[in-house]
């Protein structure tokens, strides 16, 4: 029995678009990742995909249908308009999720339901496919009673396998 | 006992570089868990998962009887501890002035990281001797743990050289980079303090015994038995799942089950330095996740040796 790959590898856009959604960018970087969000739709869904993701972190769920597709829409409608962006912090891109629930979740120890004031939604209520990255904070909280270390959802790398042979 | 003696009068030297005989092997594999129940202790350890910031926690335990009382406080962001007695592990968080508490599945914490019978692992890891060094002002004797198959995580520890008492603890990877460590930056052996009880919650509204197996497990990795099977709820999730854990001892990994209605795609999960994996897949009616801090082969042969069972009374 074997297990196949189905994704493609991760795009050099990826980690601009983490970045974005962690508002790491400054405005010319932040642009240009947008750019690239309107123009290319495996970028739309990677975007997509981080911003259920982060929601899923911060504890956000269904209570506007369909907003990430409203969101994108207007995006497409409207004019790039950026307010003036601080400039980036040392941190590290795509890490800014994870910090915010792993001061939650510690090493097996601690609750890890995320803190739900700490920020607004981004593109709350399109529940994600299921089994996707943002189902699985459930698991990986429930598990850490007995991991001597817990990753944020965002740390893992998820991706769509086949079970050639394995009883269904 | 004998063997802790064997251990005791044979030269740290004789040993250094090569993998230690299999008794004396699970002698000090014995020593270590045991000096971390039963030695009174307290100090302040620091610990880091790959290249997260270093987080700092107290630690303070006493023995009880033939178990422990323990407690653990970060020391860093919002007040956290764990408390541990009579085997019953809490959480209890602060925040907004209201203190969450919540019941863990599990009592260990480091020091304490290996199992109550440790001697057994011997089975699954090869111990070696290392060179002596110096952790929190104390003298240690470096321990390594090496898996001897892919469906563990070595161990490098340092034992305390009078006591055993792990003072430094690096869960490594095949190629020997460090995953997770531990590292006493301070502590005082016998201390006099004692912890404080674990506050009284329902238990039984937390998690509850598995009534009936809908699902089998074949091939389970060496050394591997299932410690735990729990009907519980889980953090933003509607509704109970099955829990399921098994381990060798060392190593835990995770098995959750829920009924589903609807096809389940199957998506494997790793993290970035490749320490935990996931895989998700359906299993009958069921939707079966499998998550360990393990190697991909651990969590790859249990989850493909789950098949479905039936159940009397149960409709499939």
């Amino acid at each position: 029995m074997t297990i196949h790959n189905l994704n493609p590898a991760p795009s050099s856009n990826d980690d601009a678009l983490s970045a974005l959604v962690d508002g790491e960018l400054d405005d010319g970087e932040a642009k240009a990742a947008l750019k690239a969000v309107l123009g290319n739709a495996r970028d739309r869904d990677t975007y997509r995909e981080y911003c259920l993701v982060g929601d899923a972190l911060r504890g956000y769920h269904h209570d506007t249908p369909n907003l990430t597709d409203r969101v994108m829409s207007a995006l497409e409608r409207e004019p790039t308009l950026l307010a003036p962006m601080p400039a980036r912090s040392p941190r590290r891109p795509a890490l800014w999720l994870a910090a915010a629930t792993v001061a939650a979740i510690t090493w097996g120890l601690w609750s890890a339901v995320p803190r739900e004031e700490t920020l607004a939604p981004l593109a709350a209520n399109q529940p994600p496919p299921a089994g996707e990255a943002g189902n699985i904070m459930p698991y990986l909280a429930a598990h850490q009673d007995f991991a001597q270390a817990v990753v944020a959802p965002s740390e893992m790398r998820i991706t769509r396998v086949s079970l050639a042979g394995a009883d269904q | 006992m004998r063997g802790v003696w064997l251990v005791a009068l044979i030269p740290y030297g004789a040993w250094a570089g090569d993998n230690l005989p299999s008794a004396e092997a699970s002698a000090w594999l014995q020593r270590m868990a045991d000096a971390s129940r039963h030695l009174s202790y307290e100090g302040v350890f620091v610990f880091q998962h790959g290249d997260a910031p270093v987080q700092s926690l107290r630690v303070l335990n006493k023995p009880v009887g033939g178990g422990k009382d323990s407690r653990l406080t970060a020391m860093d962001g919002i007040q956290r501890e764990v408390r541990c007695s009579q085997g019953i592990s809490m959480s209890l968080s602060t925040e907004g002035g209201q203190i969450k508490v919540e019941k863990r599945l599990n009592s260990r914490h480091f020091p304490d990281l290996l199992p109550i019978s440790a001697a057994p692992l011997a089975n699954w890891y090869a111990v070696k001797l290392g060179d002596m060094s110096r952790v929190a002002g104390l003298d240690c004797r470096q321990v390594e743990l090496i898996p001897k198959d892919a469906y563990r995580w070595g161990y490098v520890l340092c034992a305390e050289k009078d006591t055993a008492l792990p003072l430094k603890a690096s869960m490594v990877n095949e190629t020997g980079k460090a995953l997770i460590q531990y590292s006493f930056a301070e502590i005082k052996l016998g201390a006099s303090s004692t912890p404080p009880p674990a506050p009284a919650v329902d238990v039984a509204s937390q998690a509850s015994p598995v009534a009936s197996e809908r699902v089998g497990v074949r091939n389970l990795p060496p050394g591997f038995v299932r410690i735990t099977a729990v009907r519980r709820k889980l953090p933003n999730k509607p509704g109970e799942v099955e829990h399921w854990v098994f381990s060798d001892g060392l190593t835990h990994i995770s098995l959750f089950l829920e009924n589903t209605t609807q096809p389940v795609e199957t998506l494997r999960g790793q993290s970035k330095l490749g320490m935990i994996n996931m895989l998700t897949r359906q299993v009958g009616s069921l939707q079966a996740t499998v998550l360990g801090d393990a190697p991909w082969p651990a969590v790859e042969a249990i989850a493909l040796g789950l098949e479905a069972r039936q159940v009397a009374g149960v409709s499939r």
